[in-house]
């Protein structure tokens, strides 16, 4: 396996494969 | 943005010794028996000790459960029930039925009273975090995070333990179906809360926040149809909270469907909107007034006159005013008779529950052990049983919540 990148739980990726902080909001702010 | 979450009472328990003289036959028996009544009695004190955090709850909560398993698990290789799972009477009072305990003698009915007490506690801890004035990001996410494992455990109890007990749950105590679909749903509908909060602080855009403040406003909706059938005495409270929040969230909802609607140049439909949000708003502050007035269990709040929910009126207001502006000067749309009609579906920032495991066997907990445990060898009489113990309510701490002002020292 890969090495892990940044913290554990930190971000990870919904369902859609979109990148998402721990309350599931996206990484980057969309407006 | 300080929080505001109505909570029930923590569950009261009679003290148990777990003195089984003769039966434990062996000085490893009477180990696990001490161990078992001294880490019950720490789980219980941890309960109501402010310094208490997720962790400490967690290595608490463990040390006593991995013993418990002990009277639960098979240990002797067969399929048979444990031997010991019966041997204890253990009392305990539901969080809304004041304190008239149920008892069991089964020790399935002490692991999933005392893990719902857990999930409480969670609960109660995040209530406390979430209501300090100037809430920081780490704090936050541990707000988010207790009310997930809360949800966790209520989820893992229904769906696992509570199956496994002989005398089903009565209608109204903690362990009916629908007192904990409410505690589940709750958890999630509150932890959506705070994502809420933080998606509003970082500007995320208005689509994502009336989406999910709409799924929230029907979690709330749901807990309270899900309590509908219960008796009014014990419930009405707690459904109050539900409405005032479901009314909250779904004027929260209006709100930021507006301002998508005026970002996409659609200005009468968001005046609407908005018209909308204020009838809610106005609504939940009515619903506000009548939780204070119902008499129940749980925290006694005027939510109406906190920072989060003024503070959303000034959204509204705003909000409303901007849009009949720029309505008289460049759009000159005609406000539709009916408001729209809320159809959205959140992609982000639904609370999941965290799945809850128990803790692995204690090793005091071998077959060797076990097998010194003599049923047998009881005490004959009934004199010679020890008294039963009585419940006290549980002394919760008084936590007053702090006066949110909305200044912050910078």
């Amino acid at each position: 396996p890969s090495i892990p990148e940044g913290l554990p739980g930190a971000t990870s990726t919904n369902k859609d494969g979109v990148l998402v902080d721990e309350f599931g909001l996206p990484q980057i702010p969309a407006s | 943005m300080a929080h505001w979450f109505h909570r029930n009472p923590l569950k009261a328990t009679a003290p148990v010794s777990f003195n089984f003289y003769g039966v434990a036959g062996s000085p490893a028996a009477n180990k696990i028996c001490n161990d078992l009544r001294t880490t019950r009695a720490r789980l219980l004190e941890m309960f109501t000790d402010v310094t208490c955090n997720p962790e400490i709850m967690k290595s608490a909560t463990d040390a006593y459960l991995s013993l418990l398993q002990g009277f639960i698990s098979s240990l002797d290789g067969t399929t048979q029930e444990n031997k010991m799972r019966f041997i204890q009477n253990f009392k305990w009072t539901d969080t809304l039925q004041g304190n008239t305990p149920s008892a069991q003698q089964d020790a399935v009915f002490e692991l999933v009273s005392m893990a719902f007490n857990v999930a409480i506690w969670y609960t109660k801890f995040a209530s406390r975090l979430a209501g300090k004035e100037n809430i920081t990001e780490d704090e936050a996410k541990e707000v988010h995070r207790s009310l997930k494992v809360a949800a966790g455990i209520f989820k893992n109890l229904k769906e696992i333990h509570i199956p496994r007990l002989i005398t089903p749950a009565e209608k109204g105590r903690d362990l009916d179906p629908r007192v904990i679909d409410a505690y589940i749903i709750q958890c999630q509908a509150e932890a959506q809360e705070v994502t809420i909060a933080r998606a509003i602080e970082l500007k995320h855009n208005a689509t994502l926040i009336a989406a999910l403040s709409f799924e929230t406003a029907n979690f709330y909706q749901k807990a309270d149809h899900t309590l509908n059938t219960l008796e009014p005495e014990c419930s009405s409270k707690w459904r109050k909270y539900f409405q005032l929040k479901q009314h909250f969230y779904m004027a929260y909802a209006y709100c930021y469907n507006g301002q998508t609607l005026l970002a996409s140049d659609k200005c009468g439909e968001a005046i609407r909107s908005l018209q909308e949000a204020e009838k809610c708003y106005s609504r939940a502050e009515a619903l506000c007034k009548e939780y204070r007035q119902t008499k129940g269990p749980g925290t006694t709040a005027k939510p109406s006159e906190q920072l989060f929910f003024l503070k959303l009126g000034g959204v509204i207001k705003n909000t409303l005013e901007k849009c009949q502006r720029e309505n008289g000067f460049i759009y000159f749309h005609k406000v539709p008779a009916e408001a729209p009609q809320l159809e959205l579906k959140a992609s982000y920032g639904l609370a999941e529950p965290v799945a809850f495991e128990l803790p692995p066997l204690s090793e005091q907990c071998t077959a060797e052990v076990y097998a010194t445990f003599d049923l047998t060898k009881g005490p004959k009489n009934d004199k010679a049983k020890p008294k039963e113990e009585e419940v006290r309510p549980v002394k919760e701490p008084d936590l007053k919540p702090q006066k949110d002002t909305g200044c912050v020292i910078s």
